[in-house]
């Protein structure tokens, strides 16, 4: 079985630092697929993001940990891509390459729009679903995988024909293991594969902010402030400011 | 005139009218035309609102088939021409949306909580760099404007009652590859979105986070949290407030030691009356409140209690 997995490397906002990291439900759809390969030796996993070629380093990271083959899509004229043009471009790549079954995250933290993969979906006329908590190994291993889906209130449990597109949530908390001690200084560079576009062939206007049909027209930060304000002390007389607030609008009866 | 698609999802009784809304917003002066399209073909309460509400025929398509919902909705727009396309940012709404905008190869913003008119042009706003920003996006090149609106952002304005033309749509569902098996209720809380009152707890009373309970229940309200609680295990993500949580629009928004980030603010939409106790009158979410209580947040839950049994 083969396994694609679509990454995206993506500030660590939680640290507020401009390291970048494994988007977190990218990581857990792709610590499935290792899971899937320990119980299945012969499955092929090909890791597969649209990126500046910066992520090299955390591409061969992955390498290290038993993925055979990374593509790393990077081209200048790709920049500032919206989800419009990055999900033509990746869907490009993968109408040439062969797989079963493509993971991906539900959602990722800086582009935070959740479009990408159920674009691509369309595009490569797949079933798709997003929000996925877990994915039953041994009906997946068969090709007919069960998935669980978080909807809100409740959990759904579907089977999906393969191929499709399975965009797993990090609530599912497949964790990706470490790296072994003994690969940690493995030479991988002969697993990654870099694509430009001149292998991809767009026109300059197709691509990048040129061709994104969405534009970011300006970035703010949000102002509040309310004209009248009660300040108090935590105090009897604070107390009883509240009090008659909360009796003035209804809340106490 | 105008012409505007709607997306709909049965479960939520206000979401019609408040993505109505949305559409009156967005052609503030013109008339707007209204075509309905349930994602769950069994729609029934929201029926009056539109000028047509449009069922599938045939066979029922669920929600999660996504794939032949986006094919209805492309259909309809091959019809009609729609200047428009608004669809909810549910877990359904924001698989079809990505679906229809490449049929139709049109932009589509997700998530969007705010609407302005800059330079003549619709700006849809929303959340950038994980909430630390807002951006505001146009669209670009042909087609209708698309958006999936979360709910709860767009409170209705009116109720705006219509004869509606219910119109059966003939369709050929083709295979979908995925087939429902089952489904279970996750463990029932009730959704905080539904509280017209919220005691909200953050860092500050992290120790005493069940202490919240009490007030919840002496103001009839329910307890919240900031993503602080939550990630610190002691509350449930179901509860959380703001941006990676739930967007709320209570009457009475109580935040006791919470300090306000973007984050959480995000998740505060059209709250009425909003009180911050917090021991710093500096943080952020003082400057939005009503009423600020200086002072520890558990010893003002005791002394409120205490005055209201009085
Ligand atoms: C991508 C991303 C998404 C996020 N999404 C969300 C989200 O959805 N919701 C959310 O809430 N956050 C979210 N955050 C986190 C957010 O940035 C803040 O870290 C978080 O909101 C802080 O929670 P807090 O205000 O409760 O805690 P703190 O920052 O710890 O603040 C505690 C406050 O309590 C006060 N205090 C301390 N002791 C007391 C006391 N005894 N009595 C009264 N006051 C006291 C302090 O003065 C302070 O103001 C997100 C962050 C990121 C990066
Ligand atoms: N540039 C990219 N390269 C590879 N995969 C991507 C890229 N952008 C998004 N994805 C995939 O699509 C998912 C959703 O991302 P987004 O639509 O940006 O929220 C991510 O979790 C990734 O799996």
């Amino acid at each position: 079985m083969k396994i694609v997995c679509l990454i995206k490397f993506v500030p660590d906002v939680e640290e507020d630092s401009t390291n970048r990291i494994l988007n977190p439900d990218d990581a857990c759809a792709l610590a499935y697929a290792l899971m899937i390969k320990r119980r299945n030796p012969e499955t092929i996993i090909e890791v597969v993001t649209m990126a500046p070629r910066t992520v090299m380093g955390h591409l061969e990271d992955l390498l290290r940990l038993n993925v055979d083959l990374a593509t790393l899509i990077s081209d200048k004229a790709f920049g500032g891509s919206d989800t419009w043009a990055t999900t033509r471009i990746l869907a490009r790549y993968l109408q040439q390459t062969n797989y079963d079954v493509i993971l991906t995250g539900t959602h990722s933290v800086d582009g935070d729009t959740a479009q990408v993969p159920s674009q691509l979906a369309e595009i490569c006329d797949l079933p798709q679903m997003s929000n996925i908590l877990a994915i039953e190994a041994g009906s997946f291993l068969a090709g007919k995988p069960e998935i669980e889906v978080d909807n809100d209130s409740s959990i759904q449990t579907f089977q999906v024909e393969l191929p499709a597109i399975l965009s797993v949530h990090k609530d599912s908390s497949y964790k990706l293991p470490y790296v072994a001690y003994q690969d940690l200084n493995r030479d991988v560079s002969s697993q990654v594969r870099v694509l430009t576009n001149l292998e991809l062939g767009f026109l300059p206007e197709e691509v990048g902010l040129e061709g994104s049909k969405t534009q970011v027209n300006r970035t703010f930060v949000q102002k509040w402030s309310k004209e009248e304000k009660l300040i108090v002390q935590n105090d009897e007389d604070g107390i009883e400011t509240v009090y008659g607030y909360l009796k003035k609008n209804g809340f106490l009866l | 005139m105008k012409k505007c698609l709607v997306l709909l999802e049965n479960n939520q009784p206000n979401l019609p009218l408040e993505l109505l809304e949305v559409a009156h917003r967005i052609f503030e002066k013109s008339s707007v035309f209204t075509v309905g399209l349930p994602l769950d073909s069994q729609i029934a309460s929201s029926a009056e609102y539109f000028d047509v509400l449009v069922h599938a025929e045939g066979s029922q398509i669920p929600a999660y088939d996504t794939a032949n919902i986006a094919l209805i909705a492309a259909k309809l727009h091959e019809e009609y021409g729609f200047d428009c396309i608004i669809v909810p940012a549910t877990n359904y709404g924001r698989m079809v949306a990505p679906r229809l905008a490449m049929r139709l190869d049109v932009g589509l913003v997700a998530d969007v909580t705010g609407l302005e008119q800059v330079n003549g042009q619709l700006e849809m706003i929303r959340p950038a760099y994980s909430g630390k920003l807002f951006a505001g996006i146009v669209k670009k090149g042909m087609g209708p404007l698309m958006m999936t609106i979360r709910p709860g952002v767009f409170p209705a304005a009116t109720n705006p009652f219509k004869t509606t033309q219910h119109r059966v749509f003939p369709f050929q569902r083709k295979s979908s590859g995925i087939t429902f098996i089952g489904s279970r209720e996750k463990p029932a809380t009730k959704d905080i979105r539904d509280s017209e009152v919220l005691i909200s707890g953050g860092g500050g009373v992290l120790e005493h986070f069940s202490r919240l309970q009490d007030l919840s229940e002496a103001l009839r309200g329910q307890v919240s949290a900031s993503r602080r609680i939550v990630d610190s295990g002691v509350a449930s993500r179901k509860i959380q407030v703001g941006q990676s949580g739930k967007t709320v629009s209570p009457r009475l928004y109580i935040a006791l030691g919470i300090y306000g980030s973007v984050q959480h603010m995000e998740g505060l939409k059209n709250v009425q009356h909003l009180i911050s106790v917090n021991i710093d009158p500096l943080a952020p979410i003082c400057s939005l409140a009503d009423v600020v209580v200086v002072g520890d947040a558990v010893d003002f839950i005791d002394q409120l209690l205490k005055r209201i049994q009085r």
